[in-house]
């Protein structure tokens, strides 16, 4: 062979590649949260262009939304992101115990929020084919949900992990991932509890 | 930058200017073929729109011209022999020309815009429209609506796979659509299940028909004759089928086609699907699944659609 | 000096090279190697092209007379919504992806994609989704046959009534597809942003991944509102919700919204890769430097910014209001600028240049044609009044034909043909690449002119027999389908004796300026390996005499032992 160039070191990864790799992670999940909000954004204007186009919005018998438990469960959600960026602190303090007790309790008020979206469905008068109210109600909420639910699987996971030695020497980007996305399903619940609850009458 | 060189060569720019000129003569000669490419002009819309369609059609020539002269004239005279791998000059661009080819473009586009919506102005044809419930209770109150439209209008009812035209004036209804020329006409369009196209090709007019809406829509025929209708948007198996007449007449010739076919009883209107339907039960529904044809509309004259047509 | 019987390196090539007995089983498996995955999108995309291509010529078979005669209706709706749907999601999204494999870390100097798992992942949904796709056919109700824009409410009539229905099928395809390509677009995105070679910052890149990663960053906005649309679409189908169904309140227009909101930039998703292509081919078939890179990289994503504020344009008569056609019209007709940017672009890189007529080089000629002249038509179909016209007629099927068969698809052979020797070894033959060309420019000039005329006459689309007055051009166009339809055999024939023995290719046939030429035909697993060249200069130096990196001497003799 000719080549002047010196032989390929085969197998041997640098903990910088790793470094650099992780970074990539970050940077992926980033992008992926930003194409994500598109899909929240464009059921948000169908349920704007539904409500404001609709001659009879709300279906027979129904009065409107109750606001006052969804108002508690949002202030449970809101401080959920406030407990999350605690256990955050905690971990960049190397206080790994104090990092799990705040993301448990993160988790909890994340169930919390579950549960009560749960009790809420299951007293409604109005089911997801009662016209585009039910419709796009369910599909708002169910939509969050899901993704609620991803968050409070995807911090579970995390605090399995928080348990294997050495697990974060590399960084923690699973952690600010994860802390990222409950961000970001917390800002979603602020604007639908805005379009759903605030905004009843128009 | 390596930019390319900017002393001016008076023989390039004779010969550029020559054969721009000869585009320009070719662009325009197209420009008048363009007419012969579209339908008879049977209403005020259409010699807007040809008229907008000429133009485009001079630009379009003369660009889609100049860049396969440009390109007919370096596969000409800048060919590389067939072992050259040698490399040409290293021109990596030209500031002021790109900025030129930018601006300019530019213009033309907000210039064939302008041009565009004045004709859209002018053509004006779209009224208002409303949200309406099929089978509300609130309808049923007052009857059907199409009495308590204004009289000149003409309801438009599109179905899977047929056309009815209603005149409540007169309490007419058919399959074949006929129209006073030189008067403005008011439609009503409404679909019973779901998106259909009200198009008339030598009109130059076309609008979808949404289910759950009445639309609203206004034209002027200029021409007498007979003219195809066609369902413009994709509505199901025998969507190719729904087709209907428009008969475009004299106001006396109108008045005593109105008068006539009121004085007809109710029978069943033209639906080539419904035909075509029981053939192919008849025949063992060979095929994939599809939805009933609507029965025909029970109008006082059904017309035809196979008599020929002008467009 | 090694005994070996071939360089070491090649072991862990990608392609199969004489002497190595299994290296074919790698395009079968679950494998991470960017080179291997861009191999097999490329493939599973031919295969599909001649699924829908069959299907095409089923339909030009039933137009070429006005009569329905050759199937029956409820088939040819069928028939013409896969054609689309295959064509679309199976066919080009794939084949472009697999291009981007090929392409995007040889030429940044890339060891790999930034997440080559997700990778692999995204590619073998498609297969997958494909499958879902193709198995619709033996429903009892027969595949989706509402075409590939699936409009409620009459995508949503359902008449067997069953759960598991062509349509709801094909909205679980489409949404498979749209993950896919959410995944694909993250991992090129990610590695363009972050994986380049030292010394090639963003305006050293070569246009090709400029271009890509406008057109992955219109993937990333648009599907998520494609998605959004799918969903709902499947709830009224199978739930009975009624987002788009009027008697409960709902609104089809919306339904339309939603869906040419993503679609409309799937066009530019389609054809930015392509005017890479074009940029980067047209500089090196003329050993000439991209005239104006700085104006062409920009105008990628000027087309994204105005590609995203277009899509009314789609749905003119629907009956939205004036002034949203107005503005859609104005918006739409100033994409033609940044376009027209690069088109002038092109013209001024050949002008003057030393051209060979290759048959790259000879599929970038004909596409600049073809796509000049759906431009002009493009310009037509913005202008509000002539489009009221000829909307849903076959002007517009003509149009974007050009567009995608004209000029997309000829690219992309433009781009296989370029490339075929640096990832697999071996040149192709030239005769039958020509004769590709030929049969190709001819065959499709020959089918989607005629469309053009009779959208003016006003034929609509979509139709499965018309009025005898429009016979003369259907009967042009079916036979030009039929010689396109043909002319994919002298490329099959190509693809494939060339790849299994044809001449062994030199390094740099083209003698062309990019990172990718730098390695060995073909790659090695990692590319570059450990030694990634630090990049000097900007992409097309033609003719200045600046190499492109250091030390290039060393990266241009890479030559193997002859076996």
């Amino acid at each position: 062979m000719t080549s002047a160039l010196p032989s390929p070191d085969h197998g041997q990864g640098s903990a910088a590649a790793h470094g650099m790799h992780a970074k990539h992670n970050l940077t992926g999940f980033i992008i992926f949260l930003c194409s994500e909000s598109v899909i929240f954004l464009a059921f948000f204007s169908g349920y704007a262009m539904l409500k404001l186009g609709a001659l009879d919005w709300l279906p027979a018998g129904v009065e409107g939304l109750e606001w006052q438990t969804p108002l508690i469960n949002t202030i449970v959600l809101v401080s959920s992101s406030g407990t999350i960026y605690l256990a955050e602190r905690e971990m960049g303090r190397q206080n790994i115990w104090g990092f799990r007790a705040w993301w448990l309790v993160t988790m909890a008020l994340g169930a919390y929020f579950l549960w009560g979206q749960a009790v809420e469905w299951s007293g409604l008068k109005f089911g997801f084919t009662s016209g585009t109210f039910g419709g796009t109600f369910y599909l708002l909420t169910g939509f969050h949900g899901l993704h609620v639910l991803t968050g409070v699987v995807l911090m579970a996971l995390m605090l399995g992990k928080s348990f294997i030695t050495d697990n974060y020497k590399g960084g923690e980007q699973g952690v600010q991932a994860t802390s990222l996305f409950w961000h970001f399903v917390d800002v979603i619940w602020i604007i639908l509890f805005v379009l759903l609850y605030v905004w009843q009458r128009s | 930058m390596t930019s390319s060189p900017s002393r001016i060569n008076f023989p390039a720019v004779a010969i550029v200017s020559a054969w721009t000129g000869v585009l320009v003569v070719i662009s325009f000669w197209m420009s008048r073929q363009a007419y012969h490419w579209l339908p008879v002009q049977a209403s005020t819309a259409a010699p807007l729109v040809d008229g907008l369609f000429s133009f485009e059609t001079a630009l379009a020539t003369f660009v889609v011209c100049w860049v396969v002269s440009i390109i007919t004239w370096v596969v000409l005279f800048n060919r590389a022999d067939k072992y050259d791998m040698s490399d040409a000059e290293p021109i990596e661009g030209n500031t002021r020309l790109e900025i030129i080819w930018t601006v300019i473009p530019a213009l033309i586009v907000f210039g064939i815009a302008f041009y565009a919506v004045r004709v859209n102005q002018q053509l004006a044809v779209l009224g208002p429209m409303e949200h309406i419930h099929r089978g509300s209770p609130v309808e049923e109150v007052g009857g059907y609506v199409g009495d308590r439209l204004p009289s000149e209008t003409v309801e438009v009812i599109a179905r899977q796979w047929s056309w009815e035209f209603r005149y409540p004036k007169a309490n007419v209804s058919s399959t074949e659509l006929h129209l006073p020329v030189d008067k403005p006409v008011t439609f009503r369009l409404v679909s019973e299940d779901v998106i259909h196209g009200f198009y008339v090709p030598a009109f130059r007019l076309k609008q979808d028909i949404i289910p759950g809406r009445a639309i609203d829509f206004n034209l002027t025929p200029t021409r007498e004759g007979r003219y195809r209708l066609r369902d413009s948007m994709y509505s199901g198996t025998w969507f190719a089928t729904n087709q209907a007449d428009v008969v475009v007449e004299s106001s006396d010739g109108f008045q005593h086609w109105l008068e006539q076919a009121a004085s007809q009883p109710l029978q069943p209107g033209l639906s080539d699907a419904v035909q075509e339907y029981d053939q192919r039960q008849q025949a063992g529904a060979k095929g994939w699944a599809t939805v009933r044809p609507a029965p025909r509309p029970q109008v006082n004259v059904p017309g035809s659609n196979t008599l020929p047509h002008e467009a | 000096m090694t005994t070996a019987p071939f360089d070491p390196r090649v072991l862990k090539s990608n392609a199969p090279v004489p002497g190595a007995p299994d290296n074919w089983k790698r395009f079968f498996s679950f494998n991470t190697d960017a080179k291997v995955i861009g191999i097999q999108y490329i493939s599973v995309a031919i295969f599909f092209l001649l699924v829908g291509g069959l299907l095409a010529m089923i339909m030009r078979g039933e137009l070429i007379t006005p009569e329905n005669d050759l199937v029956d209706r409820t088939v040819y709706n069928g028939l013409y919504t896969m054609h689309g749907t295959i064509m679309l999601f199976m066919f080009i999204f794939p084949i472009l992806n697999g291009l981007n494999n090929l392409l995007i870390p040889t030429m940044i100097g890339a060891p790999d994609m930034a997440f080559p798992r997700l990778n692999a992942v995204a590619f073998w949904m498609v297969p997958v989704f494909g499958f879902i796709l193709m198995a619709s056919f033996i429903l009892p109700g027969g595949p989706a046959n509402s075409g590939w824009w699936s409009y409620p409410p009459v995508s949503t009539q359902n008449p067997l009534g069953h759960l598991i229905s062509g349509e709801s099928m094909w909205l679980l395809a489409v949404a498979l597809s749209g993950v896919s390509s959410i995944i694909g677009a993250l991992n090129f995105v990610t590695t363009i942003i972050r994986m380049r070679a030292p010394g090639m910052t963003f305006f050293r890149m070569p246009i090709f991944i400029w271009t890509v990663w406008a057109a992955q960053t219109l993937q990333l906005i648009g599907l998520p509102a494609l998605t959004g649309g799918a969903i709902m679409l499947l709830f009224d189908l199978v739930v009975g919700t009624s987002f788009f169904q009027p008697e409960g309140g709902g609104d089809p227009v919306l339904y339309q919204h939603f869906f040419w909101f993503y679609s409309h930039p799937a066009v530019y998703v389609i054809i930015l890769p392509v005017f890479g292509i074009f940029s980067e081919l047209f500089s090196a078939h003329s050993r000439k430097p991209l005239f104006g890179y700085l104006f062409v990289a920009l105008a990628s994503f000027a087309i994204v910014f105005l590609g995203l504020i277009v899509w009314v344009h789609h749905f003119f008569p629907s009956g939205v209001p004036e002034w949203m056609r107005n503005l859609f019209m104005v918006t739409t007709m100033l994409i033609s600028v940044p376009t027209g940017v690069k088109v002038f672009a092109w013209l001024a890189t050949i002008w003057g240049g030393k051209i060979q007529l290759n048959t790259p080089m000879l599929f970038c000629l004909g596409g600049l044609f073809n796509f000049v002249f759906a431009g002009v038509t493009g310009i037509m179909l913005a202008t509000v009044p002539i489009d009221i016209h000829v909307n849903n007629t076959y002007f517009v099927v003509g149009h974007f034909h050009y567009v995608i068969y004209g000029a997309a698809v000829m690219g992309i052979f433009a781009a296989i043909y370029h490339w075929f020797s640096k990832f697999t070894g071996r040149m192709y033959y030239e005769g039958l690449g020509k004769l590709h060309f030929a049969l190709t420019f001819i065959g499709s000039n020959l089918n989607f002119f005629p469309m053009h005329p009779l959208g003016l006459m006003g034929m609509p689309r979509r139709v499965s027999s018309y009025d005898p007055e429009f016979t003369f051009w259907n009967v042009v166009a079916s036979l030009g389908s039929f010689l396109l339809g043909v002319s994919i055999i002298p490329f099959l024939l190509n693809m494939i004796s060339s790849w299994v023995r044809g001449p062994k290719a030199p390094q740099n046939p083209w003698q062309a300026i990019g990172l990718e030429w730098l390695l060995p035909s073909p790659p090695p697993a990692e590319n570059f390996e450990e030694n990634v060249p630090t990049v000097i200069s900007g992409p097309y130096g033609y003719g200045t005499g600046k190499p492109l990196v250091e030390n290039q001497a060393a990266y241009e003799n890479q030559q193997f032992q002859e076996v």
